[in-house]
């Protein structure tokens, strides 16, 4: 009895130790959290400050699209600046630094046809871009989301 | 108790929303009535345009309450226009505003809602009016013609 006694003392002795090796091997094999999937609103701001650059270089490129250009400029760098705060909102940045600038615009062509059509085309795009987002968003950020589609095909009516 | 086949209908708060779109649907009708007679005959066919949107809008909005089990809200007895109308520029600050109230009380319905179609369609309406107040704006001779955010409440 003795024995068997110490037997089972030995025995509940060691659960702790063996459930600590247990966790501590899960602890070792268990795979990094994965990162968070991509906010979608980045791709939107970033969408926006691509396009606030390159409308901001049409300005001086092609005088006669000056007044247009700078429309659209204001208003996609004003849709920049909103949804990256909304991303850093929700998702603080880690450290302080910025995010990845874009690659800097290529030049801006000095024809006013094609400038006009590089501006129509990239501003369709984002209007599809932010409307295709929508149903699918949290209400709280739909009507952001919304105002930027809208604003877009609004900035679209004024390029003519 | 009569389950609707396809889906729940939205929750309360989205259907107020909703009434409340539906309410700047009427008063926009009112305005286009309105305008007309101070619009010389360039403006026939963007008014026309603009009356035909907002009763298409007005008449999908009342069927979705119906479908909901609420009584649509009808259009006000009377409307008093925020300035006189008198003459083409104060015809085109009234579309303006028709279309900007119109706007941001879709969007309000965007922030209420989760259900896809309802969402689909306020975005719509949304940027339906965003597009012809920028157009009146243009015909205003104001610049900016667009607004950055369409919609959001000042």
């Amino acid at each position: 009895m003795n024995v068997a006694r110490r037997d089972v003392l030995r025995g509940l002795a060691l659960l702790p130790v063996a459930g600590g090796l247990a966790v501590g091997t899960v602890a070792c094999t268990e795979e990094p959290e994965p990162p968070p999937p991509p906010d979608p609103l980045a791709d939107l701001a970033a969408s926006a400050r691509a396009d606030a650059d390159a409308a901001t270089a049409i300005v001086s490129a092609v005088p006669a699209l000056a007044a247009v250009a700078g429309e659209v400029a204001a208003a996609r760098d004003e849709h920049a600046t909103a949804l990256r705060a909304e991303v850093d909102r929700e998702r603080p940045p880690v450290s302080s630094s910025t995010p990845p600038s874009s690659a800097p615009p290529a030049d801006p062509p000095a024809d006013e046809a094609a400038a006009r059509e590089l501006l129509a085309g990239s501003l369709d795009a984002a209007h599809q871009q932010a409307a295709d987002l929508v149903a699918g968003l949290p209400a709280y950020r739909a009507g952001l989301v919304g105002s930027v589609a809208a604003g877009c095909a609004s900035l679209r009516v004024v390029l003519g | 108790m009569r389950q609707p086949s396809s889906s729940a209908p939205p929750p309360a708060e989205s259907l107020d929303a909703v009434q409340a779109a539906l309410g700047a649907e009427h008063a926009a009708i009112w305005v286009y009535g309105l305008v007309s007679a101070f619009l010389p005959e360039q403006f026939e066919a963007p008014v026309g345009e603009g009356t035909t949107a907002h009763r298409a809008r007005r008449d999908t909005t009342e069927r979705l309450l119906a479908d909901a089990g609420q009584t649509p809200r009808p259009p006000e007895p009377a409307y008093v226009a925020p300035q006189p109308v008198t003459d083409q520029a104060s015809a085109l600050a009234v579309l303006v505003v028709a279309e900007s109230d119109t706007a941001v009380a879709w969007r309000a319905v965007l922030e209420r809602t989760d259900d896809k179609a309802l969402r689909t369609s306020a975005l719509e309406a949304l940027t339906g009016a965003a597009v012809r107040a920028t157009r009146w704006r243009r015909a205003a001779g104001e610049t900016p013609a667009a607004r950055a955010f369409p919609g959001q409440p000042a």
